[in-house]
C-alpha cells in the first residue's frame, strides 16, 4: 500500500474535525476489510491522503435494549451481533444477515456501520489500478452495461448516471426490513434513506459525517422477520441476491409487511410490490409466489443477468414464507 | 518500506486534535492543558504482545499487521495467500478474535495481544498433534491459518459441535482440499483439552 | 555361454530402467500400507515453522516487479523509464531492449522440442517467445520492463511511472470465432489462427463402419470454460550472486530442469548454481513448466537483476498477477457416438476446438481403457488473446471430460444402467479384457477385474441399486430434484519420471535419504521413509530426509503426472536394498558369516539361522564413516548407496509401454433446486484401485482433497473476461470462487489394492485422479436430476435455470 497520514481518533468530534480538515481526501476506517482492499488495488482515481481510525473511539461497540428499541453501536462487530441472544431472539433478520455475511474472520473484524457503508460491487469498478474509469469514478461510461454483467442490477441503472453496480450489503436489507434508524454524528434517519448513488459515494453522509449507532424498533409479538441469501458459495461470498422481510400478522392475515432485496440494484431495493400484495393476505406458498412475481414484474435485466430475476423472485417468496409463525428455517 | 515523498507526520493531540511540529511540544501541551498521564507514544510507535512477548516498534501507517509479524518479527506462520481478506491464511488471534493480518493496519494494533501458530505450537496446544495425526495438511501453506482460527474457537467454546467447528473454519481456504480433516482434528483436540483440564 | 559383462554405467542403466512386470514385495510390510505413521512434514506445517520460498528474507534483499500489460493485445512503441529509474529506492531497471535480455527466448534445448515448449502452450502468435518482449498477447502479460527496488511498494510505484506508448491491436477471445474466415489473423504471417499440433487427428479403425454397426446414434455438444490452478503460495524466485556462483530459491516442481534451462540461457555452469527448493505452497502443474514465462522467465529476470544490482533479488508476483495462465481444457466439442442396444459402443467421432493449447485430445482414455474399435478424434487449437494454457491437475482433463459425457449420453439413449455400459466397453486399445488378462498372466500380475471391483464397491457405498432412477423423475420431500451419476476411467499411471537418491547409514545407526525433492503437499517423504524403513529393517522413526537442497546431487522426480511414488518409490527402494547389501556385507566381517546368512530387523543385525547371534545396527556401523579424525583407530568406509530409476512412457502399446490395468469409479448424488438453479452435492463416492497403498491416509487425502477442486471446477470456478477489452475481470480469490469447507460434504473414499499398478509393490499414482474425474460428472448428475442437459461447464445457476426454461435468453 502507498502511504497516507493516519489518525487514531479518540472521540467522534475529533473524527469530524479531522474530516473537515481533509474533506474528501480522508477516509474513515473501521473494520477496514473493504477499504484496505480498495487501497491495495488502487482502484480509485484518487488515493486517500489520510485515514481516520474510529475503532479507537471508546463506547461505540454495544448491543442493548432500551425503551422498546434495540440499540447497536456502529462499531459492533458483525460476529457479536450474530451471536447475541437478544438479537437472535427478536430480530431474526438481523441475526441471520450478520451470520451469513462475508466469512467468520471478516465478521470478527467488520462492523455494522462499515457493512452498510461499504462500497459497491462491480468487477469493472473494482479492477485494480483504475483500469476502467467508470461513471462511479467520475469517468465516461458504464462498462458493465454491455459487458460481463452477470452480477449487476436487474432493476436498471440509477437515473443520473447509468451505473449498474449493485450494493452488496447483507445487513442493509435486514435493517431496512426491520425499519431501523441510523444515527450519525449529525442526525438520525431511516436506514432506508441512507443510501444514495453518487460519484464516489453510496450514502447521503456528508464528507465529515460518520455513522455512530443503529436503533431497531422491537417488533410486536405477532411479528416475524427473516433473511435469505443466494450466493455461489456458502461462505466468503457476496450475495447474488439477498432478501429480508418483516411481517406482522393477525388472525392469520398480514397486517404489515416490509420486504427488502439487495444486490439487485444500485442500492437496497425495497420490494414494495410484495408488501402491497401481502397486505391482508395469509402467508402461504401461492401468495408468497405471487408477491415475488409482483416484485420482479418491472425488472429490466441485462444480457447476462436474467437468472437473477428468477432468483430475486424466489428470495422474496422464501423470505416471506420464513415469516410464517410455524415456519421452519429457510433453506437458502 | 518508507517511501520517497511523504507527508510530515503530524503530532496531533488525542484530546483536542491540536497539531504540533514536534512530539516534545505535544507532550508539553498534553501535560499542561489536559493534565493527564500516561502520555501517548510518539506517532507511529506501537507495542504488540506477540505470543507473550512485548515488542515495541515504529511502524509506517501503511504497514499491515502481516508485514510487521512476518517481515519484522520473523513469524513466518502468518502466510500471504490472497492478500485481500478472502482466505484466512494470515489469521492471528488478536484479543481473542481470529482476525486477518493482511487486512489490519499495524498502527491500529497498539497494545494488542496477539497469538500466532508458532506461539500455539510452542505452548504445546493439542491442536498441533491432532492436526499431524489426522493429516490435516497437504501443501501446508494454509495450515497455520486454520490452526489459529481453531484455537480462537476452542478458547471461546471448549466443547464445540461439528457444525460449530465447520462454521468457524468457513473463512479458511485450502486449495488442496484438506477440509474434512479439520473438524476431526479440532474435535479431538477439544476433547484432549477437556481431559487435561479435568485432571 | 557367458553374458556380456556390463560396465558401471550400463549396469546403473539396466538396474534403473523399468521392466514390465509385477513388482512383488520381497519383505514383510511393517510400515508400508499401515495407518498411523506419523506424517513427516506435519509438525513443521502445523506449527507455522515450515518455510516457503515466499517467506525467505535475505539481508540486503531487493524486490523486483515486472510490468503487466493493461491490454490484451498490444505492442510497445515507445518506452520511457527515466522517471522510474529516478524514483527514490529504485536500484535497477531492466528494459526489454537491454542487451542482457533482448531477444532471449523462453525455451531451452531439452525442454524445447517437447510439448513443454512455449509454442505449444499458447504463445504461438509471438514469432519470438521472448522472456521480456515488447508485445503482449494477453492482458496481464509481463512485458517491457522489470524494476528492482528496496521494497515491493517502491517497485510497484516505479512501474506506475514508466511511460509507454502502446499500439493496440485487434483481439479475439473465443476459440471458435478465431477460426471463422472473417476473424483477424493474430499469428504474424499465418493464414489462420490455428496452432499447428501434430495431434490434430487421431483415428483408429473406421468410424463409418462403426456407425453402420450401430443400432443407435447419439449426437451432442459440450463446452468447458477456463479455470486455473490458483495455488496458495504466490509465485516468487530469489537470486543471489557471489562472484561467479549463483544461489537460487525457487517455488517450482522441477528445479533440476529449471537449473538446466537457466544454465543454457545465461551460460552459467550448472555446478555453479546452488538451488534451494523449500516447502511448496501448492502447484497442481502451475509450477511445473520450466520453459514457461512465469517460471523460467522470472528466474532469468531475477538472475539478471541480481547481477546488475549486486544484491539478492526477490521477484514477487501478487495475487492478481498469478492469473497468468489457464487450464488446457478450454474446449468446445461435438460428439457423434454409435452404440448397440446392449451398450456396446461401436464408434466415437469427436471434434473439439481448444483455446491456446490442447492438453490432451479427448480420445486417449478411450484408446487406453476401452474396446471401442472405431475412433476418430479431431482436435483443433486456435489462438485467442488469453493467457497460455497449461496442465492444470491435470493434462487428462479433456480425456476424462469426453469419456464421462460419451458414456453417460450413450447409457441414457439406450436406457441402460451406466455402470453396465462401462463394464460392457471396458478393455484396452480396442481389445476386450481377455486381452489384458493375458498380459497380466504373462507379466506376473494378478488377473483381477479392476473395473468390476471398483463399480461393485461404489454401487454399494452410494446405494446405487435403490436410488438410481430415470432422468428428471425423483422429486424429494424438500422440493428439490434428486440426481445421480457415475463415471469411470483408468488409473493415473502417468509415471514417466526419472529420479535418483542415496541412502546412507550414519554412524549412530540413523538413516538419511539424500536427495533434493520438491513436494507440493502429497506427503511423499513419509512414504519414502516407510519404504526405506521396511526395506532396510530400520524403524521409521530412525529415518530422516532433507530434501531442500539441489546441491546434494541427487534429485527425485517431481510430483507432476502423479509420478511421485511410481518413480521415486523405486528409487528409494533400490537405494535401500543396495544399502542393506552393503550393510550385510560389512556385518559379515563382524559376524564372520556370509552376508546372505544375515538379516536386519528393527535395527538389529542377526544371523538368520541363529537369531540370538545378533548385534545392534549402530555397533555394526560404528566405524563405517565418511570422515573421522582417526588417530590410533581404524575406520571403515561408509554404508552409502544410491540408485536411479526411470519409468518410461505409459499406455498405448502393450509391449513397449505399460497398459493401464487399474481402474476407478466415481459416483455422485446431488439435489437441484429448480427454483434457483442451485446444485447441492449431497454425496460423493470415489473408488480408486491404487494397486497398493503405501500411506493410506495420503491416498485418501488425494481422493477427498481432489473432490473439492473437482466440484469447484464443475460449479463455480471460471475465469471471466470482459468481451470488448479482453481484461480478466476476476483476478482475486473473492471473484474466482473455489470451494470452501462449507460447500460440499466429505467424500467417501474407498481404495482397492489389486497389485495391478506398474509402480513399486504394484502401486499406481493417485494425485490427479479425483480433481480431474469429478468436474465432468456433474453434467450427467444434473441431467439425471432435471431431465435436461447442461453440458456447459461450469454449471452455474444461470445455465440450470435456462435448461429448466425458467428464464428466457
Amino acid at each position: 500500500m502507498r502511504t497516507f497520514a493516519h489518525f487514531n481518533a479518540r472521540t467522534v468530534d475529533e473524527v469530524v474535525s479531522i474530516l473537515r480538515r481533509y474533506g474528501e481526501r480522508a477516509h474513515v476506517i473501521a473494520g477496514g476489510t473493504d477499504l484496505l482492499g480498495k487501497m491495495k488495488d488502487e482502484l480509485l482515481p484518487k488515493y486517500p491522503e489520510a485515514l481516520v481510525n474510529i475503532k479507537s473511539i471508546p463506547g461505540l461497540e454495544y448491543i442493548r435494549e432500551d425503551h422498546g428499541t434495540l440499540q447497536i453501536g456502529a462499531l459492533t462487530r458483525l460476529e457479536d451481533i450474530a451471536a447475541d441472544p437478544l438479537v437472535r431472539g427478536k430480530y431474526n433478520a438481523l441475526a441471520e444477515a450478520t451470520r451469513r455475511a462475508a466469512s467468520p474472520h471478516l465478521r470478527e473484524m467488520g462492523t455494522l456501520g462499515g457493512n452498510i457503508c461499504q462500497d459497491i460491487r462491480c468487477w469493472y469498478y473494482r479492477h485494480p489500478d483504475n483500469r476502467f474509469p467508470c461513471l462511479r469514478k467520475g469517468g465516461g461510461r458504464c462498462y458493465a452495461m454491455n459487458g460481463e454483467n452477470r452480477y449487476h442490477s436487474i432493476f436498471g441503472a440509477n437515473v443520473e448516471q447509468g451505473c449498474y453496480a449493485v450494493h452488496p450489503s447483507d445487513t442493509a436489507p435486514a435493517l431496512i426490513a426491520l425499519n431501523a434508524k441510523v444515527k450519525t454524528s449529525r442526525r438520525t434517519l431511516a436506514v432506508e434513506d441512507l443510501f444514495e448513488v453518487r460519484v464516489g459515494k453510496t450514502t447521503v453522509l456528508d464528507s465529515d459525517e460518520i455513522v455512530t449507532a443503529f436503533e431497531v424498533p422491537t417488533p410486536a409479538k405477532a411479528t416475524k422477520s427473516s433473511f435469505v441469501k443466494f450466493a455461489l458459495r456458502k461462505t466468503i461470498d457476496f450475495p447474488i441476491v439477498n432478501c429480508a422481510a418483516m411481517i406482522a400478522s393477525e388472525g392469520g392475515r398480514v397486517t404489515a409487511a416490509r420486504v427488502c432485496l439487495n444486490a439487485v440494484y444500485v442500492k437496497p431495493y425495497r420490494a414494495t410490490k410484495a408488501e402491497e400484495f401481502m397486505a391482508g393476505q395469509p402467508i402461504n406458498e401461492a401468495n408468497a409466489e405471487a408477491a415475488g412475481d409482483a416484485v420482479v414484474s418491472d425488472a429490466k435485466p441485462l444480457q447476462h443477468n436474467g437468472y437473477m430475476v428468477q432468483i430475486a423472485k424466489v428470495m422474496v417468496k422464501r423470505a416471506i414464507l420464513a415469516c410464517r409463525s410455524e415456519a421452519p428455517p429457510a433453506q437458502t | 518500506m518508507k517511501e520517497g515523498s511523504k507527508a510530515t507526520p503530524l503530532n496531533l493531540c488525542p484530546y483536542c486534535t491540536a497539531a504540533f511540529d514536534t512530539f516534545e511540544e505535544l507532550k508539553t501541551h498534553v501535560v499542561s492543558v489536559h493534565k493527564t498521564e500516561p502520555l501517548p507514544k510518539p506517532a507511529g510507535w506501537i507495542a504488540l504482545t506477540v505470543n507473550g512477548q512485548v515488542h515495541e516498534l515504529k511502524v509506517e501507517p501503511e504497514w499491515t499487521l502481516y508485514q510487521v509479524i512476518h517481515d519484522r518479527l520473523g513469524l513466518m506462520g502468518v502466510k500471504m495467500f490472497c492478500d485481500r481478506g478472502a482466505c484466512g491464511s494470515c489469521t492471528v488471534i488478536m484479543d481473542g478474535r481470529p482476525i486477518l493480518a493482511c487486512m489490519s493496519l499495524a498502527i491500529e494494533c497498539d497494545g494488542k495481544h496477539i497469538q500466532t501458530a508458532e506461539g500455539i505450537a510452542e505452548a504445546k496446544h493439542p491442536l498441533v498433534e491432532s492436526y499431524i495425526k489426522h493429516h490435516t495438511m497437504q501443501c501446508g501453506y494454509c495450515t497455520p491459518g486454520f490452526i489459529t482460527t481453531a484455537k480462537a474457537l476452542l478458547d471461546r467454546n471448549p466443547d464445540p459441535t461439528v457444525e460449530e467447528v465447520m462454521e468457524a473454519l468457513g473463512g479458511n481456504l485450502c486449495r488442496c482440499g484438506t477440509y474434512p480433516q479439520h473438524p476431526k482434528a479440532v474435535l479431538e483436540a477439544a476433547q484432549t483439552l477437556r481431559e487435561e483440564g479435568s485432571k | 555361454m557367458t553374458a556380456k559383462k556390463l560396465g558401471p554405467y550400463q549396469t546403473l542403466k539396466a538396474e534403473g530402467t523399468y521392466k514390465i512386470g509385477a513388482d512383488k514385495p520381497t519383505i514383510a510390510f511393517n510400515r508400508i500400507g499401515k495407518r498411523g505413521v506419523r506424517r513427516y512434514d506435519g509438525y513443521a506445517k502445523a506449527s507455522g515453522k515450515a518455510l516457503y520460498t515466499r517467506d525467505v528474507l535475505l539481508p540486503g534483499m531487493l524486490y523486483s516487479k515486472v510490468l503487466a500489460s493493461p491490454f490484451a493485445h498490444a505492442k510497445i512503441l515507445r518506452l520511457d523509464t527515466r522517471q522510474a529509474e529516478a524514483y527514490p529506492g529504485v536500484r535497477t531497471v531492466l528494459r526489454f531492449d537491454d542487451p542482457a535480455i533482448h531477444g532471449r527466448e523462453l525455451t531451452g534445448s531439452i525442454a524445447g522440442p517437447t510439448r513443454m515448449a512455449p509454442q505449444s502452450a499458447g504463445w504461438a502468435m509471438l514469432p519470438v517467445k521472448t522472456i521480456l518482449g515488447d508485445e503482449a498477447i494477453f492482458e496481464g502479460q509481463m512485458v517491457g520492463v522489470a524494476v528492482c527496488a528496496d521494497s515491493e511498494q517502491i517497485a510497484a510505484e516505479a512501474l506506475k511511472r514508466v511511460k509507454i506508448e502502446w499500439e493496440q491491436r485487434p483481439i479475439l477471445l473465443d476459440q471458435e470465432e478465431a477460426l471463422q474466415p472473417e476473424a483477424p489473423i493474430l499469428i504474424p504471417g499465418a493464414d489462420s489462427n490455428q496452432i499447428i499440433d501434430e495431434r490434430e487427428l487421431t483415428t483408429k479403425g473406421d468410424v463409418e463402419q462403426g456407425f453402420q454397426e450401430a443400432e443407435q446414434i447419439v449426437e451432442f455438444t459440450a463446452r468447458r470454460h477456463a479455470h486455473l490452478w490458483a495455488g496458495a503460495e504466490l509465485p516468487c524466485v530469489i537470486a543471489n550472486w557471489s562472484g561467479d556462483k549463483l544461489e537460487m530459491w525457487v517455488h517450482e516442481q522441477q528445479p533440476y530442469l529449471s537449473k538446466l534451462i537457466l544454465s543454457e540461457q545465461l551460460n552459467i555452469p550448472m555446478n555453479k548454481i546452488q538451488t534451494h527448493s523449500l516447502y511448496q505452497g501448492c502447484s497442481f502443474g502451475e509450477r511445473c513448466n520450466p520453459s514457461n514465462w512465469h517460471q523460467n522467465g522470472i528466474n532469468v529476470l531475477a538472475v539478471l537483476l541480481a547481477r546488475k544490482a549486486g544484491r539478492p533479488v526477490k521477484l514477487v508476483l501478487n495475487r492478481a498477477e498469478t492469473f497468468y495462465g489457464e487450464s488446457g481444457d478450454v474446449m468446445a466439442s461435438h460428439f457423434k457416438v454409435g452404440a448397440k442396444q446392449d451398450g456396446t459402443i461401436t464408434a466415437v467421432q469427436m471434434k473439439s476446438v481448444f483455446a491456446n493449447y490442447m492438453c490432451t485430445t479427448g480420445v486417449e482414455h478411450l484408446i487406453d481403457n476401452t474396446r471401442i474399435s472405431h475412433l476418430r478424434c479431431e482436435g483443433i487449437t486456435a489462438h485467442v488473446n488469453k493467457p497460455p494454457a497449461w496442465w492444470c491437475r491435470c493434462e487428462q482433463l479433456p480425456n476424462v471430460f469426453c469419456q464421462t459425457l460419451i458414456f453417460d449420453h450413450v447409457a441414457d439413449a439406450l436406457g441402460l444402467d451406466p455402470t453396465q455400459v462401462a463394464l460392457r466397453n471396458d478393455g484396452c486399445e480396442g481389445h476386450d479384457p481377455s486381452y489384458l488378462s493375458e498380459f497380466k498372466r504373462r507379466h506376473g500380475f494378478p488377473d483381477r477385474d479392476s473395473l468390476r471391483e471398483c463399480i461393485e464397491a461404489g454401487r454399494k457405498a452410494i446405494g446405487w441399486e435403490e436410488k438410481w432412477h430415470a432422468p428428471g423423475t425423483r422429486r424429494l420431500p424438500n422440493g428439490r430434484m434428486h440426481g445421480m451419476a457415475f463415471t469411470w476411467s483408468h488409473d493415473w499411471d502417468d509415471t514417466r519420471g526419472t529420479g535418483s537418491a542415496a541412502v546412507m547409514i550414519q554412524n549412530d545407526g540413523s538413516v538419511s535419504i539424500i536427495a533434493q525433492h520438491s513436494d507440493v503437499g502429497v506427503n511423499p517423504w513419509t512414504a519414502y521413509m516407510q519404504i526405506v524403513a521396511d526395506e532396510l529393517g530400520v524403524p521409521y522413526e530412525d529415518i530422516e530426509i532433507n530434501p531442500f537442497d539441489l546441491n546434494v546431487g541427487f534429485a527425485l522426480m517431481s510430483p507432476d503426472g502423479s509420478c511421485n511414488l511410481g518413480s521415486n518409490g523405486f528409487v528409494v527402494k533400490k537405494a535401500a536394498q543396495k544399502a542393506k547389501q552393503m550393510l550385510l556385507d560389512l556385518a559379515s566381517e563382524k559376524f564372520d558369516r556370509p552376508a546372505d546368512a544375515l538379516d536386519v530387523k528393527e535395527s538389529v543385525v542377526f544371523e538368520k539361522a541363529r537369531p540370538e547371534n545378533r548385534m545392534p545396527l549402530k555397533e555394526v556401523v560404528k566405524m563405517a564413516t565418511p570422515m573421522l579424525n582417526a588417530v590410533g583407530i581404524w575406520t571403515e568406509p561408509p554404508v552409502l548407496a544410491w540408485a536411479w530409476h526411470t519409468h518410461g512412457l505409459w499406455g498405448q502399446a502393450l509391449e513397449t509401454g505399460r497398459p493401464r490395468m487399474c481402474r476407478q469409479a466415481n459416483f455422485i448424488e446431488i439435489e437441484v433446486d429448480t427454483e434457483t438453479g442451485e446444485v447441492f452435492v449431497t454425496k460423493v463416492v470415489n473408488v480408486n484401485d491404487v494397486g497398493q497403498a503405501i500411506s493410506p491416509e495420503t491416498v485418501e487425502g488425494q481422493m477427498y482433497g481432489g473432490t473439492y477442486m473437482g466440484l469447484g471446477r464443475a460449479l463455480t470456478e471460471e475465469m471471466v473476461w470482459d468481451p470488448s477489452t479482453g481484461v480478466l475481470l476476476n483476478r482475486n480469490l473473492l471473484d474466482y470462487k473455489y470451494a470452501t469447507l462449507l460447500d460440499y460434504p466429505e467424500a467417501e473414499c474407498i481404495y482397492l489394492e489389486t497389485g495391478l499398478g506398474h509402480g513399486p509393490y504394484g502401486s499406481t499414482g493417485i494425485g490427479e485422479n479425483t480433481a480431474t474425474m469429478i468436474p465432468g460428472l456433474l453434467g450427467p448428475a444434473v441431467y439425471n436430476a432435471i431431465g435436461q442437459r447442461v453440458d456447459d461447464f461450469p454449471i452455474t445457476p444461470h445455465k440450470v435455470l435456462k435448461a429448466l426454461g425458467k428464464i428466457k435468453e
